[in-house]
């Protein structure tokens, strides 16, 4: 236990930062968990780099929910618009 | 209550827009974009008769568009395999003591809080664009769509392993985006 806590306070930003990446996909394996959680408590950049990957993976989730608020002022190209009205008009 | 119909002459007027808006933030660009809400509208057309007017008609032709991004993905090379020298490449540096280089930056903001920043969001949006084919299309499935990594791994004949690790560079490619993209113009 001792050994595994040392080992954990060892390791660099460089180690941990996959499983930072890791933790937003599914949850860690106990050991890891442990892991990583040891070294956030002792290590202000890496807190802030899970946090932005944490805003990333928000802002993308509402990406797929809220694309027409987040977008409103994007448009189709008008002259495409106007083809397909076209070619609807025929159709119907 | 009375049944939705279906009035195809105001399609474009109503939805070409939004569809299209919602298939910008999942394709990798706007003529792809165009051509999922074009082939949406025509395969809307065809099959008219299905529309039972249960649903609305706006939920209906969403219907169509999602199947349509999806046989999009589908469609697109079917193998994805991991070149560790590709463009994919993890872009994040470490200097020799293990400390990432240059240092992230406190962006301020609670992460639970930071999907009504609509301009952030744009950014993001933005930096999507910037993806390889492949990170684009693995992370929009998994971010955006919220489809389970098994899943895709299933379709896309992808082992776990290389799946979390292009999900891993394509965040981290996300990041620094944002932080060039978004921060130095506060």
């Amino acid at each position: 236990m001792f050994e595994g806590m040392m080992k954990a306070l060892k390791m660099t930003c460089q180690d941990v930062y996959p499983l930072i990446s890791e933790s937003q996909d599914h949850p860690l394996p106990f050991c890891s968990r442990i892991r990583l959680k040891m070294h956030l408590a002792i290590c202000g950049l890496c807190g802030i780099y899970n946090k932005q990957l944490d805003i990333i993976c928000r802002i993308a989730r509402s990406l797929g929910k809220d694309e027409a608020k987040i977008l409103e002022d994007t448009h189709m190209n008008p002259e495409t618009k106007e083809k397909i009205k076209k070619w609807i008009a025929d159709k119907s | 209550m009375s049944e939705e119909t279906l009035e195809p002459q105001q399609w474009v007027e109503r939805y070409a827009d939004m569809m299209y808006r919602f298939a910008l933030v999942r394709v990798k660009d706007a003529e792809a974009a165009e051509e999922l809400v074009q082939a949406t509208f025509f395969a809307g057309l065809k099959s008219q008769h299905t529309f039972a007017g249960k649903s609305s008609e706006k939920t209906w032709l969403f219907g169509i568009l999602k199947h349509k991004t999806m046989d999009y993905f589908r469609n697109s090379k079917k193998n994805i395999s991991l070149d560790l020298n590709s463009e994919e490449a993890d872009r994040i540096h470490f200097d020799s003591a293990g400390h990432m280089d240059p240092k992230p930056v406190n962006w301020n903001m609670d992460p639970e809080r930071a999907a009504e920043n609509n301009q952030l969001s744009q950014v993001l949006a933005a930096c999507l664009q910037g993806l390889p084919e492949k990170s684009h299309k693995l992370f929009v499935l998994k971010e955006i769509e919220g489809m389970a990594s098994d899943e895709i791994c299933k379709e896309f004949n992808i082992k776990p392993t290389n799946l979390w690790v292009i999900l891993h560079r394509a965040r981290n490619q996300l990041k620094l985006c944002m932080e060039s993209n978004w921060l130095n113009t506060k």
